[in-house]
């Protein structure tokens, strides 16, 4: 346990949801490594970059996606939360833990609600610990 | 089309347990289009294997290769360089497929990733039914192009049992009744004497009961 | 219908009798002492008796053991047998020794799907389907041979029996189905239990129209019920059961220590309204393991003493 765990976070997310914003954590969130991936349309995120996330060494992936009902391509969102469904039972299945991935619904650059996820799913993190395949 | 479902991570990772280095092959006809074994199957299936054999602290090299047909030894070659690399196959390609590449290369393990499981129809997306069983004696033409023979829990051939209710099949009330589905049609086709004519019983040779059948298309055969 | 099975069975119904039929389920188990005593209960008060087959798909004592057990007490066996478990070389065997044994009356059926029994893990056989073992049975009798047209030595002359729901669905294809099934060589009929008396008296006006009710004994099935909350499982959970909900009402509307005398009260009602209906020829009493039953509501029909055809 000697070395101090740093979580990665990986956040796909529709480009709908915010551009290019930069979230700064409270100073006392600062020592975690968040990594943004924007897409045109959250359901371009395909299953196997949700794993391939984890392959990389994140220890959570997130995908934020519009409301329901908002979504510029009509179901996009629909189809991202069926598909990180799917993929959530395929990391209970390996053992990893389908908690570590999550989807939230996020309106048009609520920057407060995407930095109230990521505290969130840090002091999560902070019990689960580090990802056993990371 | 052949239906397959992927088997589960433990399963998987259980049969290929022996082996470093394992060649996950998808087959990019039927069981892609069903969502159990082409390219995009391959790549789900080689990261959630890695994951899982990481997480137990164990390496594996996992490669990945897709054909088109595993059935058709013509695509099987393609995969020869990729199999000498590796110490096992993993075909995600129907029971046939598998056994196509190991008839090719008798000296590599392959094992099956997939349950190959009916003959069926893409009733919507991500929605497939069984509709044949390949009989080998196709009767359609009687039952108004409804199969009671896979679609009637027990292989009716002579109407209904007495547990249709409501156009549902008692086994499970998600199912059509087929009987129920072969009077609709053939009251449209205005064809409902069909019902009436006594159906013999089924020769099952041409099933398979006779062992494997064989098609030989001697204009064919060089 | 020339089966000459020199069965009693037989013998009541061509005779233009009135004929009364009950069920008897062999055990789960192997003991004969449990089948003499379902059947003590039974004895003087039917004319034949209908030995279940693995009823409900679950692993019982063999209907043609069974069958044997009441022949030794001197009950006439209707021996059922379903395509379910056995291909057609099994159960022409069957009914070849069947026949050996003194077996007179079969009663042809597909049986009920395992998936509701105890192996629902099984292998179903259906070789055949009922109507293909009606056929069989027709030709086993009539041309005195086998399905493959081997010449038997010693035909099996069985008196041919059919199952038939008025209730299930669809409707109008019922009649049809009892058309074929006496094409394919059924004898006789026994139907599902008759609750819904309006839906029975139309299946029978159709089959009488066809001219069918001439052409074959139909034996209406009928079920005492216990209680308000056995109605209810037979209507919900027991496919292709009609249980109208003023029936089910009417067993909940008494106390319920008097709910079984309620069911025999109806129980007697629907026989005297189906010995009224033309075309019906008989009933058929399935007394689910209520075998001791069986007798007070024969004489209680007024059905008693049965008759007893010199043999």
């Amino acid at each position: 346990m000697g070395k101090q765990f740093i979580p990665k976070i990986t956040v796909f997310h529709c480009i709908n949801v915010f551009g290019d914003g930069e979230f700064l954590l409270p100073p006392e969130k600062q020592d975690a490594a968040v990594e943004f991936i924007k897409l045109p349309c959250s359901s371009m995120v395909k299953d196997v970059f949700l794993l391939r996330a984890f392959e990389s060494g994140a220890d959570a992936v997130l995908v934020l996606v519009c409301p329901e009902g908002a979504c510029r391509y009509v179901e996009g969102n629909l189809r991202a939360k069926k598909r990180v469904g799917w993929v959530k039972n395929l990391l209970d299945e390996i053992g990893l833990d389908g908690g570590r991935l999550a989807l939230f619904n996020v309106a048009a650059d609520d920057a407060a609600a995407v930095e109230q996820i990521i505290v969130q799913t840090l002091s999560q993190l902070a019990d689960l610990g580090p990802s056993p395949a990371a | 089309m052949i239906v397959g479902e992927q088997k589960s991570i433990a399963e998987i990772k259980n049969i290929v347990s022996p082996y470093k280095k394992v060649l996950i092959l998808g087959c990019g006809t039927c069981v892609k289009t069903c969502f159990a074994g082409g390219e995009d199957e391959v790549a789900v299936l080689a990261s959630a294997l890695r994951l899982a054999f990481k997480k137990d602290g164990r390496r594996i090299e996992v490669e990945e290769f897709t054909v088109e047909r595993q059935c058709e030894d013509e695509f099987v070659q393609e995969s020869a360089e990729a199999i000498a690399r590796n110490e096992s196959v993993l075909s995600l390609a129907c029971g046939a497929g598998v056994q196509a590449i190991a008839r090719r290369y008798e000296k590599t393990p392959v094992l099956p990733g997939v349950n190959t499981t009916f003959l069926g129809v893409l009733e919507k997306h991500g929605l497939f039914t069984e509709e044949c069983s390949g009989c080998g004696d196709c009767q359609l033409a009687v039952f108004g192009a409804v199969c009671p023979f896979t679609r009637c829990a027990k292989k009716l051939l002579n109407g209904p049992c007495g547990g249709s209710q409501e156009g549902k099949c008692e086994v499970d009330p998600d199912t059509e009744c087929a009987w129920s589905l072969i009077i609709y049609r053939l009251k449209l086709l205005g064809q409902l004497d069909n019902l009436r004519a006594y159906v013999p019983p089924k020769n099952w040779c041409a099933s398979g009961a006779c062992g494997p059948r064989k098609l030989i298309r001697e204009d064919h055969v060089l | 219908m020339k089966s000459n099975s020199t069965g009693r069975l037989e013998k009541i119904l061509t005779g233009g009798g009135f004929a009364v039929t009950a069920e008897c389920g062999p055990p789960r188990g192997a003991d004969a002492e449990v089948v003499r005593k379902k059947a003590e209960a039974l004895k003087g008060c039917v004319d034949a008796v209908n030995v279940t087959d693995n009823q409900t798909a679950i692993v019982r004592m063999s209907s043609i053991a069974a069958s044997t057990h009441l022949l030794a007490m001197g009950l006439e066996p209707v021996m059922q047998m379903v395509t379910r478990d056995r291909n057609r070389i099994a159960l022409q065997s069957d009914i070849l020794g069947a026949w050996s044994l003194g077996i007179r009356n079969i009663l042809c059926l597909s049986g009920d799907h395992q998936t509701f029994g105890s192996h629902p893990e099984a292998l179903n056989v259906f070789d055949i389907d009922s109507m293909n073992l009606l056929r069989m049975v027709l030709e086993m009798r009539e041309d005195g041979k086998d399905m493959s047209g081997f010449e038997l030595k010693t035909p099996p002359r069985m008196f041919i029996g059919a199952a038939a729901n008025p209730f299930a669905d669809p409707f109008e294809y019922r009649v049809i189905r009892l058309a074929k099934k006496i094409d394919a060589g059924a004898d006789f009929i026994q139907t599902q239990c008759v609750y819904n008396m309006d839906r029975f008296r139309d299946w029978i006006h159709m089959a009488r129209e066809e001219g069918l009710t001439e052409k074959v004994h139909i034996m209406a099935g009928v079920t005492p019920l216990k209680s308000e909350g056995m109605a209810r499982y037979m209507a919900k959970r027991v496919a292709g059961m009609d249980v109208p909900e003023p029936l089910i009402k009417r067993m909940g509307a008494v106390p319920k220590s008097k709910a079984s005398e309620e069911g025999v009260t109806i129980c007697l009602e629907t026989i005297a309204q189906l010995r009224e209906i033309k075309g019906v020829h008989g009933i058929h009493i399935m007394a689910i393991e209520w075998e001791e039953i069986v007798g007070e509501i024969v004489e209680s029909a007024g059905l008693l003493p049965r008759p007893q055809p010199e043999s």
